[in-house]
């Protein structure tokens, strides 16, 4: 714990990082790219789990819909997560210990494995997606976690500069 | 000239209310990203369509039908998160050109979304020269990020 403690605070140290922080403009408009990516990315992935719980874009077939909007949700999810790593370099022992910040990497990291296990359980057989029960019902499931789980990725995230639970 | 509104905002219970929770006013906000995420996400999808990228399968109506739902119901949920948010600091907001900038950017884009955009996306594909979508997609998406992007940013230099 006291070497990560340590990482960061020379993290903290140095010129870039005490630059942007110390900056009228360098947090503000990294944080607001941050979020401005961030609805983009996750509207796309809650647009993709309302098809895949059936709530929405129920004419479009399932592996269509997916393979569609993938390239623009990792176009904006690159520079989301630049952007958030920037953000956690800049102030790196304000968050390390906000229990906030930590649910969130908890629920992102579950919502990545969740898309992850869908991924490589249904994507040998992208074809027949439709007219598949099993797929259907593992589709539904897997929309419904996605679904709660970003939404409470986004929460969390709102709320770190709380910074409550201390 | 809106003063008095802005200070009969103020002076409600629930403003009040706000002011004298701990939880209350961060927990909307937090409500209010989750609810505009899912609102732009409903705008991108069809505004991709329209530009000839993205969901190419469906036609512009259909996205445009299936996302219709998701922005009144998101669109809903924008507004009753962001009223508290409006009337507990009505007073700093009389102030901030940040805000006043991002409420005449969203007037704007409700305005085209509703008119313009909602035209452009039912018409029969064949009626209408391929420019005519491309354009009105690439200014939907201009005009709801600069609302999101204006509304982060009031936090800041507001």
């Amino acid at each position: 714990m006291s070497s990560l403690v340590a990482t960061f605070a020379w993290l903290e140290r140095l010129d870039w990082t005490t630059a942007l922080r110390e900056s009228p403009f360098g947090y503000p408009l990294i944080e607001t790219s941050h979020v401005a990516c961030i609805v983009v990315f996750a509207g796309l992935v809650i647009m993709m789990d309302l098809r895949l719980v059936g709530l929405a874009f129920t004419h479009a077939p399932l592996a269509q819909i997916q393979r569609r909007l993938f390239p623009w949700q990792m176009a904006s999810f690159v520079p989301s997560t630049a952007t958030g790593i920037l953000l956690f370099c800049v102030d790196p022992l304000r968050y390390y210990r906000n229990v906030l910040f930590l649910a969130k990497l908890v629920f992102l990291a579950l919502a990545g494995l969740n898309a992850l296990a869908f991924h490589l359980k249904t994507y040998r057989r992208a074809e027949g997606w439709d007219d598949d029960l099993q797929v259907i019902a593992t589709a539904r499931l897997t929309g419904a976690a996605s679904l709660l789980l970003w939404s409470l990725t986004i929460v969390s995230s709102r709320l770190i500069p709380n910074n409550w639970f201390k | 000239m809106l003063l008095p509104l802005f200070e009969w905002c103020d002076g409600l219970a629930m403003s009040q209310a706000y002011r004298d929770s701990t939880y209350l006013f961060p927990v909307t906000q937090a409500l209010h990203l989750l609810a505009v995420t899912i609102f732009v996400g409903a705008i991108v999808i069809g505004d991709l369509r329209l530009l000839g990228w993205g969901p190419v399968g469906q036609s512009r109506a259909s996205v445009a039908r299936s996302a219709q739902r998701i922005l009144l119901w998101a669109g809903l949920a924008v507004l009753l998160t962001g009223i508290p948010q409006f009337t507990t600091n009505a007073l700093t907001y009389h102030r901030s050109w940040l805000f006043v900038l991002k409420m005449w950017i969203l007037a704007a884009a409700l305005l085209f979304t509703a008119t313009v955009r909602q035209r452009v996306a039912v018409a029969d594909e064949g009626h209408l020269s391929s420019w005519v979508p491309r354009v009105v997609g690439a200014v939907s998406l201009v005009l709801w990020m600069s609302v999101t992007i204006s509304g982060r940013l009031i936090t800041y230099y507001g």
